[in-house]
């Protein structure tokens, strides 16, 4: 029976005019600057320095760490937001993580208030204890000088050093993940303190002389210590609210103020009774998550499902008004804005522009298969529709047998109307990848999305999945260098698999590119097992293990293998210019005999300077991935084949599969900066496709390009695809019609995720030339949204280069002559 | 009282103004030659003037080897005691060591307020073998130095 009882779905009658807390909200959010934060990094640096000893385990030393922070953490109440907690201590901020990355911007502690990319504020005083408190403790003792003094600087992470091969996420995260909050709010944090303490009782009794019983005391130790953390910090809330109130002469701020002192004196100590209560457990419950993890991709998963039924409950008994819950979930999305990453100037500049990326999904099926679109479904559409944020990376899951076409075209409308959110979901196909990766069929069904496009089965199933971020062009060009790469020089990288001049067949050097993918990714795979278990020494996470299940239930910690579910996901940047060039060798040099494999590494050499003709060639007379040509077919199938097989033979330090994914964020526009001409035609230094998407301007035709990426074996894609797609304009509700139908053929065809921006390319180089003019611009990058204008610039032109189709033709719109420039193979 | 009769007797101040002086001609020069030796005289010379900036070095033992790509400069540096001293040699144990393709490249990486980024990894013109905070470290007071030279702290 359908759960939808809302007579109109669109929610017209809900504007941000009416809804004058939130329009306010979202205006001092975008005119509020982002400052570096050090509340955090200062307090756990205290407790670990100086109130505790190398002596005691690390679990509990940790659990104390965390719990210490939370109890010391300013109660703050900054605006009239209705929901109480706050990440940082400013309006707007970036924690350091200081035991992950956050010592990166030491050099730049004097001008980071300044920096010419998204500078971040940061105060003298602040800045002078990090120099002189915080990071000469942690000198030895962030994840990676850790690892390296502990495998002695091995090759694999002197490899990653060199950025051009792969990123290894875990130096910097415990993160892409989605927590379980069902639970607390069902028992209260209480409730998971009483049952780690039983249990604790338990593993006692059975006696404590096995190291795994040990652990297991210590872990349910560590639980019940850092809970606590997090209701001293929801019980100081609660008293400063009632501070506040008492002081408050506005009648409504003194009324919502003691609403929050209310609540934070319940929950989430308590369960919740109210939608009020849920949303307010939650987000102190994601706040405290971030006082143990970094704030990248901690998703909080299927909000519709998670929150429905207290809202049912509120609505029905007639003490909420739909009004009042649209008000309460954007409260909720503006509170997930409060934070950003604090990245080095480097890393702006190569990959910059990303929120922190928690992503919320809706719709899809529920546990039994059945259409689990309710009213909040729709109401979380409206309130994305209405307030057009970065954060929450907004997903929504179409299963086309069981959902609606009503709810269909609603998503679609939503992204015309915000031009960008939310991504589509193929629930038919992410569902059978799920159980293909040994998940039940009922967990799979209650998958949600972890920050970008990967999937799990929410608060299941632990499967960080961005831990390998992995350059195909890389192992590209080591195969048609015999193990050198030009943005490395001379220096011999990967193994010697002969000089491509002297292969007489493409077979022959597809073995050598699958021997130098086996050797690369071997490596990337050995750096993050390190870092895996580095985190497992120095880095427990007993606070996130509490919001899982498994974890409880096993008595082992989520970086130890606890949740129920384990993966690690390994992500690929340059799959299309890769497949591309692929084709490009075996038609110019071994099919139509066109050049010579010497002949052509000259031309890439010289990017393609005095050597137009071939230039030409290779662009215009090549396969193309996203089109029906049966070598750009063949040749995509086989790489993902190839990547899937290889990756599966792998298990990881928490005895978990690897799973590959094509998903690039901003990667594919630096890694395309930092490499050379390619036999696809793309010129040097310019940017590569993005995701899972053809390269830009490459497939000309609208349903050929669905068929060629919807034909590519979802299975073998388990941690996730994002397609990016582009269309100038769409016009009315028959073009919306149009535009669902499209994503419902792809799906059709097997595809997993596709995701748009409704723009065309003279509005995208007007935003790039007159960044004032487009202040609040939000795009789909590669799996998240971004203000356009926070962008490099490399990201920019990916973005601007993408092929736009018309709708009505289904054909590509022709690139403006005049930028012709931007394209990457000009 | 003492330090500062010893900074006079031994002229410290006037030496600072002249180092500052080279320095900043250095970090306008095109080619930067001397970068490296400007950088390290001026900065052992600020530590034992500046007491806020010799808070940097209290308490911290720090090993450094700075290498041309040609081995044309090899410099090693050590903090220990309060104190840095620099030695025209190549030094064992070191916490990081430093290859840098030539003086201009090293002072793009350390100083630039514009950094080549792209280009300073697509040439490969600071490379670093060792623990990075310590290269983290190194860039703040080098950072700090250059900021005190041009009067903006």
């Amino acid at each position: 029976m359908s759960k939808v009882t809302l007579k109109d779905i669109r929610l017209r009658e809900y504007t941000l005019e009416n809804l004058g807390l939130l329009g306010r909200l979202r205006k001092d959010l975008m005119r509020t600057r982002p400052e570096v934060c050090i509340e955090r990094a200062r307090h756990t640096t205290r407790y670990l320095r100086d109130l505790s000893s190398d002596d005691e385990p690390m679990e509990t030393r940790y659990a104390k760490a965390v719990a210490y922070f939370l109890s010391k953490k300013a109660p703050l109440f900054f605006d009239d937001n209705l929901l109480a907690g706050t990440t940082t201590s400013k309006p707007f901020g970036a924690p350091v993580y200081q035991e992950l990355t956050g010592m990166t911007i030491w050099p730049e502690l004097d001008t980071i208030s300044t920096r010419g990319k998204n500078p971040l504020i940061l105060s003298r005083e602040d800045a002078e204890e990090l120099n002189f408190e915080i990071f000469p403790y942690w000198m030895e003792r962030n994840i990676l000088e850790y690892t390296r003094k502990k495998h002695n600087n091995p090759g694999c992470m002197r490899l990653f050093e060199r950025i051009v091969f792969f990123l290894a996420s875990k130096a910097g995260t415990i993160s892409h993940t989605v927590p379980d909050y069902r639970k607390v709010l069902a028992k209260g944090i209480e409730g998971i303190i009483e049952e780690a303490a039983a249990r604790e009782e338990d593993v006692r009794r059975k006696g404590a002389d096995t190291p795994d019983n040990r652990h297991s005391i210590e872990f349910y130790q560590a639980v019940q210590i850092v809970m606590k953390g997090v209701l001293e910090y929801a019980a100081n809330l609660s008293r400063r609210a009632e501070e506040l109130a008492a002081a408050e002469t506005d009648p409504a701020r003194r009324e919502n103020l003691l609403r929050m002192s209310e609540t934070c004196a319940r929950v989430p100590a308590k369960p919740a009774r109210t939608f009020r209560e849920a949303l307010n457990s939650l987000w102190i419950c994601q706040v405290a998550v971030h006082a143990e993890n970094i704030n990248m991709a901690m998703s909080p998963g299927r909000l519709d499902q998670v929150l429905y039924d207290y809202y049912r409950r509120d609505i029905d008994s007639g003490t909420l008004t739909v009004g009042e819950a649209i008000e309460l979930v954007g409260c909720l999305w503006l509170k997930l804005n409060d934070n950003t990453n604090l990245v080095p100037e480097t890393s702006e500049e190569l990959f910059g522009g990303a929120g922190t990326v928690p992503a919320v999904t809706v719709g899809g099926v529920d546990e039994n298969g059945e259409d689990a679109v309710n009213d909040l479904t729709y109401i979380m559409l409206r309130v994305t529709e209405l307030l057009k944020l970065r954060d929450p990376s907004v997903n929504a899951r179409y299963h086309y047998e069981k959902n609606t076409e009503e709810y269909r075209d609603r998503v679609a409308e939503v992204i015309v109307n915000t031009k960008a959110v939310p991504a589509f979901h193929n629930d038919v196909v992410d569902i059978k990848v799920l159980e293909n990766q040994g998940t039940s069929t009922e967990h799979a069904r209650d998958y949600a999305v972890i920050g970008c496009v990967e999937l799990a089965s929410a608060g299941r199933s632990y499967d960080a999945s961005s831990s390998i971020i992995f350059n195909l062009v890389s192992a590209l060009e080591l195969a048609m260098y015999n193990g050198k790469r030009p943005a490395t020089g001379d220096e011999q990288i990967g193994p010697q698999t002969g000089d491509p001049a002297g292969f007489s067949t493409f077979e022959e050097f597809w073995e050598a590119f699958k021997t130098q993918l086996k050797w690369l990714i071997g490596e990337a795979i050995k750096l993050n097992e390190y870092f895996g278990r580095a985190h497992q020494e120095m880095l427990p996470t007993p606070l996130l293990s509490a919001f899982f299940e498994g974890p409880m239930e096993k008595g082992r910690d989520l970086i130890r293998g606890g949740a129920l579910y384990n993966s690690s996901g390994a992500t690929h940047i340059g799959f299309a210019d890769t497949v591309d060039s692929l084709s490009a060798i075996e038609k110019a040099v071994f099919m139509d005999r066109k050049c010579t494999f010497a002949e052509l590494l000259t031309a890439l050499r010289d990017d393609f300077r005095g050597h137009e003709k071939l230039h030409a060639y290779l662009v215009y007379k090549t396969p193309k991935y996203g089109t029906d040509d049966p070598i750009a077919v063949k040749n995509s199938r086989n790489l993902i084949r190839f990547l899937y097989d290889f990756y599966q033979g792998h298990t990881n330090y928490r005895g978990g599969r690897y799973r590959p994914g094509y998903w690039t964020m901003t990667n594919h526009a630096g890694q395309g900066k930092l490499s050379g001409a390619l036999p696809n035609g793309r010129k040097a230094h310019k940017v590569f496709a993005s995701g899972i998407t053809p390269a830009s301007q490459a497939a000309g035709d609208l349903s050929a390009c669905l068929k060629a990426v919807g034909g590519l074996d979802g299975l073998c894609i388990p941690s996730g695809e994002a397609l990016n797609l582009k269309y100038p304009h769409v016009n009315g509700n028959g073009d919306i019609k149009t535009f669902a139908q499209a994503v419902e053929s792809y799906f059709r065809y097997g595809g997993l995720h596709v995701q748009f921006n409704i723009m065309s390319y003279e509005e995208l180089i007007d935003a790039k030339k007159n960044p004032e003019k487009y202040p609040e611009l939000l795009v789909r990058v590669s799996g998240y949204s971004a203000y356009f204008k926070d962008l490099n610039e490399a990201m920019k032109d990916e973005i601007i280069t993408r092929t736009a189709y018309d709708l009505g033709t289904g054909r590509a719109v022709p690139f403006p002559e005049e930028y012709r420039s931007m394209l990457a193979y000009e | 009282m003492l330090e500062k009769i010893l900074n006079w007797l031994t002229l410290r101040p006037l030496r600072m103004r002249i180092l500052r002086r080279k320095f900043l001609k250095c970090l306008e020069s095109e080619i930067a030659e001397e970068f490296l030796e400007m950088l390290l005289r001026f900065m052992s010379l600020a530590f034992l003037l500046d007491r806020d900036f010799r808070r940097n070095i209290e308490d911290f033992n720090g090993r450094y080897l700075f290498r041309s790509r040609d081995n044309s400069i090899t410099v090693a540096v050590v903090f220990k005691d309060n104190r840095m001293k620099v030695y025209e040699k190549n030094l064992e144990d070191t916490n990081v060591t430093v290859t840098f393709r030539n003086g201009k490249a090293l002072m793009g990486y350390l100083l630039s307020p514009k950094p080549d980024i792209l280009g300073s990894l697509l040439r490969q013109d600071v490379t670093f073998n060792g623990n990075l905070n310590y290269v983290y470290k190194f860039a703040y007071m080098a950072k700090r130095l250059q900021l005190m030279a041009t009067g903006e702290i």
